[in-house]
């Protein structure tokens, strides 16, 4: 099993040098440094009244540094459209090149390195593991890369996000806005050049609603990563660079 | 993979201590904990069976002869290096100057016994002898002796013609069954003394054996060399003895087997909700992971580890916990186990490791493959419900191989096909209960209280989880009922053995013209009315095989043949095959008992040739009787048809109840001096010891096959925690007060526990019969009092520990609840 998986690692590798080469090759923004970069795709799934158009030729691209939102109305198609970006969901048609390789020509374990390595996520409704502390929440990412330093980098994540002093405490334990906070430290804590956040502050009030927000960004700049937030606050997608609106599957 | 063991080693402590594989690993205590048990106890009662069957004989291998034997067997089992010992046992009296008593003489070699223990004492009770035979003009007496002739170490006593010096008291000796007349009392003298007592004549009643140890392949040999052997010679093995052993020792390992089976089936059951419900709760956990990249071979890497973990501190807990039940049982066998119990063997801890391994792939393997597979996506969806059928096959392939493991665990195909076939019909039965429940409930509409309606509705909603629940109530109360019947029966059966009124005086030698007066006698002093078998003492000759001219001895011991006559059937005894006779017939038939017919190699129809009072007569075979051993009448191994025996010379023997604290028995030897009276007190105390410590080690194991079923129905209550939790919480938020919530719940629980009691029932009769009648030999009626006790104590359990389950959500602030879920 484990030949088989570093036969697999090394041809995710092959595939993300040939990926490069050809983005190095036909640079269609010579200019900018592209970190993600979504080209035609489109989103099907079976569903009892047939064949369901999700969405549908979405074109678009990310630079470093220069965070994006997506906004749109309820059932538009975002969380779809971010999981495909992410690579957690694969679209029925199109590509999506995420760092510089195409992830839709991986396989899951493929994607899965990328994202243990360079991608961040946030959700909506937190996902803390209830039964670990807020520690041991922050780790977990670095535990699955197998991180020696798991603990001290993890203290410096809390730290980052204000609240190394609840450490010890379990995710029940929490209030929403912290819960949010420490999923911000689990995010950022393998130094993602790329942040995923769906709805970070949908279950929140305004205050913690705040705090989420300028703790965002703040770390946007702070680790140099790129934040790419879908929401439906528009107060909030306004303070990012590039905005995109959804409807009913389509940017407008 | 390697870093998701890793990752497993880090996190097991937090996740074994937290309920799910708590659950679980319980269910492989109590597995391995069974299985474990039951295969040290097999072990080591087996080897202790061994030995007590070889001390029974007081050898490996007997060879057993009414006539001298030829001493070339003896030589040959010297050539075979095997132990060597002669006895030769006769009937003699024992004179002293005052008295005297008919005593089964025993004469031994210097090397008896090779097995067993022989126990000489002093007359001050203090040991001086554990084997060999007395110096030649000695002689050992048993206690009955040496206090019915009151002998002393000074009295000298004669047997024939030669006077011996009193040297020791026999305080046990090994081959008791031996000597053809059991109920004499025993001497022991030196073999060479035989010819100088004289009191072998032809036509003596005499016992020969030659005895034999050593080696299994020695005796395997000699046993080969010695090839065919005459007729007269009847050759005794231990393993063919163990047959003897007491019935209740053997039932209670059938019992034992049966338990651990229901215990491993039960534990398997619980296993599965346990992994179910530690799947669903893990599959955010999974699911996250797959998010933050880790691969399938991660997660499987992680459980597969944390598994491995369980099954490892599971097993070795489950080890020591067999262990020590085993040591309970034996210590409650102590009075069946005469012998020093062998060490424990090996066996039990790999088989204990096997077990668990087996319940943790039939209940595990399908979860392995959902959570290993989990698509991340779910994490966005908030999706985490858990969808088996896609993996049944997978379930099918691992429960199959469970029950393949079982049938070579328990080496009993018939017992385990069975017990498949009921799990498939109650299965089902269950199942299609379920459904049919859900469709009616679905379809009315309830008028009476909320509270009610909403438990019931909920049964409804849950759907396949509510019929699932009725499933597993179901199949654990099934088996612990099943289990619960068998233990009260044959614990009742033992003791039926030993009813108010069993006898505890044989009486034999009673003459005709005695009758009358030793009936008023015990009718006087102990208000006992006896009933007298005749007895008819006499010898099997020939037989001839029906339509054959020919009379042949071949097959039949040269035997002493205690024959009685009789009307109808004794009440312990059975017809096997052919017919009893018609009270007038006025054909000289016989009744022999099966075992006997089977090893002389007879058949109904045939034509036995009978010696008895100085003349022969013949009789035809016409029925086979199984005879109740245990039962305190007296049974024999032939009884002849009125017409055959009534002629025929004969004394009486009875058996009687008599308090025993009371001289009457005193007075009654004293008043018919030739009347001779067998105290069974020791016997029957014995039998008692038996039946009682048989009884305990039922109920050990018994106990340890409920805490399984309990295990179960909490892991099924508790399965669904979770929904029923945030339910109630929803419930309590949106304005329902207590009661309704505990009622909806009570209602819930009850109509489950009622619907599932019922079936189990039900079916619980079906298995009990089949177990009865195909492996217990016992008769089966349902017992009343059983199935409506755990009828009520199963459905109130489900419903006291269904309400404690949402106990917490009743009481505590419905934001908490949600909070945490
Ligand atoms: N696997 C699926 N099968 C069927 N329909 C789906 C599936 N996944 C998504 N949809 C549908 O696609 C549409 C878009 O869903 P999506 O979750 O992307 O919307 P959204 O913009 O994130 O909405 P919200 O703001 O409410 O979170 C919805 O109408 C949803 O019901
Ligand atoms: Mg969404």
């Amino acid at each position: 099993m484990v030949f088989s998986f570093n036969d697999k690692l090394s041809e995710a590798f092959t595939v993300m040098k040939t990926e490069s080469k050809i983005a190095e090759n036909t640079p269609r923004h010579p200019l900018k440094d592209l970190i993600l970069e979504v080209k035609n795709i489109t989103k099907e799934v079976n569903s009892p009244e047939g064949l369901l158009t999700i969405v549908k030729d979405i074109n678009l691209s990310v630079e470093r540094g220069k965070p994006i939102s997506l906004v749109g109305p309820s059932g538009s198609g975002k969380t779809t459209l971010l999981a495909i970006m992410a690579g957690l969901d694969i679209p029925t048609k199109g590509s999506v090149k995420l760092l510089g390789s195409n992830i839709t020509l991986m396989n899951e374990d493929q994607r899965a390195q990328i994202r243990a390595k360079d991608v961040g996520f946030v959700f909506q409704s937190f996902h803390l593991m209830p039964r670990l502390s807020a520690l041991d929440n922050v780790m977990l990412p670095l535990e699955i890369a197998g991180d020696p330093d798991a603990i001290e980098k993890s203290q410096i994540a809390l730290d980052q996000v204000g609240l190394s002093s609840r450490a010890k405490n379990f995710a029940t334990q929490l209030s929403g806005g912290e819960k949010q906070r420490v999923a911000i430290a689990r995010a950022i804590v393998n130094k993602p050049k790329i942040l995923f956040a769906d709805e970070p502050t949908g279950n929140l009030d305004q205050k913690s609603s705040n705090a989420v927000t300028d703790l965002l960004f703040s770390i946007n700049e702070l680790i140099n990563t790129t934040l790419v937030l879908v929401t439906h606050d528009l107060l909030l997608a306004e303070k990012c660079k590039d905005l995109y609106e959804l409807s009913d599957g389509s940017l407008l | 993979m390697i870093k998701g063991f890793r990752y497993a080693l880090n996190k097991f402590w937090p996740e074994a201590l937290s309920g799910d594989l708590l659950i679980l690993s319980l269910s492989i205590v109590l597995a391995v904990t069974s299985i474990s048990s039951v295969s040290f106890l097999g072990d080591r009662l087996q080897t202790s069976m061994k030995l007590q069957a070889s001390s029974i004989l007081g050898a490996d291998l007997v060879l057993r002869s009414a006539s001298a034997i030829d001493p070339n067997y003896l030589e040959l089992g010297v050539a075979n290096n095997l132990d060597t010992a002669e006895t030769i046992t006769f009937l003699s009296m024992i004179i002293t100057d005052e008295d005297n008593l008919l005593t089964s003489i025993k004469t031994t070699s210097e090397s008896y016994p090779l097995k067993g223990e022989l126990i000489i004492a002093d007359f001050d009770g203090s040991l001086i002898q554990n084997s060999g035979s007395p110096p030649s003009g000695s002689v050992w007496i048993e206690p009955k002796i040496a206090e019915t002739l009151s002998i002393n170490n000074l009295t000298e006593i004669s047997i024939g013609n030669k006077t011996f010096k009193v040297d020791g008291i026999i305080k046990d000796f090994p081959d008791r069954n031996s000597s053809f007349v059991g109920f004499y009392p025993i001497a022991i003298v030196n073999i060479n003394d035989v010819s100088q007592m004289g009191v072998i004549q032809t036509g003596s009643r005499v016992i020969y054996r030659n005895m034999f140890s050593g080696s299994k392949r020695n005796l395997d040999n000699f046993v080969n060399d010695i090839g065919e052997i005459p007729a007269d010679i009847r050759l005794q093995q231990a393993d063919d003895v163990g047959d003897e052993l007491g019935e209740a020792l053997r039932e209670s390992v059938t019992f034992f087997n049966l338990a651990s089976l229901f215990t491993v089936i039960i534990s398997v059951i619980s296993a599965m909700m346990a992994v179910r419900r530690y799947a669903s709760r893990n599959l955010l956990h999974a699911s996250l992971m797959k998010v933050f990249g880790a691969s399938k071979l991660f997660i499987l890497g992680h459980q597969i580890m944390q598994l491995l973990l369980i099954i490892f501190f599971a097993t070795l807990f489950g080890l020591l916990c067999g262990y020590a039940l085993q040591s309970l049982i034996i210590s409650a066998l102590q009075g069946i186990l005469t012998n020093e119990l062998p060490a424990p063997s090996f066996k039990p801890i790999i088989l204990g490791f096997i077990t668990s391994i087996f319940v943790v792939l039939a209940t595990a393997s399908p979860y392995l493959k959902i959570l290993s597979q989990t698509e991340p996506i779910r994490i966005l969806r908030n999706d985490f419900s858990i969808n088996i059928s896609n993996n049944l096959i997978i379930y099918l392939v691992a429960l199959v191989t469970m029950f393949i493991f079982l049938g070579i665990l328990f080496q009993d195909i018939k017992l385990l096909s069975y017990i498949l076939l009921v799990l498939i019909f109650v299965t089902a039965a269950l199942f299609a209960i379920g459904k049919t429940l859900i469709y009616l409930l679905g379809s009315i509409k309830f008028s009476s209280g909320i509270g009610w309606k909403i438990g019931l509705k909920n049964i409804v909603n849950r759907g396949n989880e509510s019929i699932l629940q009725i499933i597993i109530f179901g199949l654990s109360l099934l088996f612990l009922i099943v289990l619960a019947e068998t233990r009260t029966d044959l614990i009742d059966s033992w003791s039926e053995t030993l009813e108010e009124d069993t006898p505890n005086y044989f009486l034999f030698n009673i003459q005709e013209y005695d009758l009358v007066n030793v009936t008023s006698y015990l009718l006087e002093t102990a208000n006992f009315s006896p009933s007298y078998t005749p007895l008819i003492r006499g010898r099997l000759l020939s037989a001839k095989r029906a339509g054959s001219d020919e009379f042949s001895s071949e097959n039949l011991m040269e035997r002493e043949a205690n024959l009685t006559w009789q009307e109808s059937l004794p009440k312990s005894n059975k017809i096997s095959k052919g017919e009893w006779w018609n009270e007038e017939s006025l054909e000289a038939e016989v009744s022999i008992d099966a075992e006997v017919a089977d090893s002389m190699n007879l058949e109904i129809g045939d034509e036995l040739l009978f010696s008895a009072g100085g003349s022969k007569f013949s009789a035809t075979v016409t029925s086979f009787r199984e005879i109740e051993w245990e039962s305190f009448s007296p049974n024999f191994f032939f009884i002849l048809s009125p017409s055959a025996g009534q002629k025929l010379p004969n004394s009486y023997i009875t058996s009687i109840k008599i308090s025993e604290q009371s001289d009457i028995m005193n007075l009654f030897t004293q008043r018919f001096p030739t009347i001779t009276a067998v105290d069974l007190a020791a016997v029957i105390q014995q039998i008692r010891n038996t039946v009682s410590s048989a009884s305990l080690a039922v109920q050990y194991i018994f106990l340890l096959t409920l805490i399984a079923g309990i295990l179960a129905l909490v892991a099924s209550v508790f399965s669904n925690r979770d929904q029923r939790t945030k339910e109630t919480a929803i419930m309590h938020a949106i304005g329902a007060n207590r009661l309704i919530i505990f009622q909806s719940a009570a209602a819930e629980f009850f109509i489950l526990g009622i619907l599932s009691g019922f079936t189990a029932i039900i079916f619980a009769i079906v298995l009990s019969s089949i177990i009865f009648s195909q492996f217990l030999d016992l008769q089966y009626s349902p017992n009343l009092l059983i199935l409506g006790l755990s009828f009520a104590i199963g459905v109130i359990f489900i419903f006291i520990s269904g309400i404690l389950s949402i106990r917490k959500t009743i009481y505590t602030s419905p934001i908490i609840t949600l909070r945490d879920s």
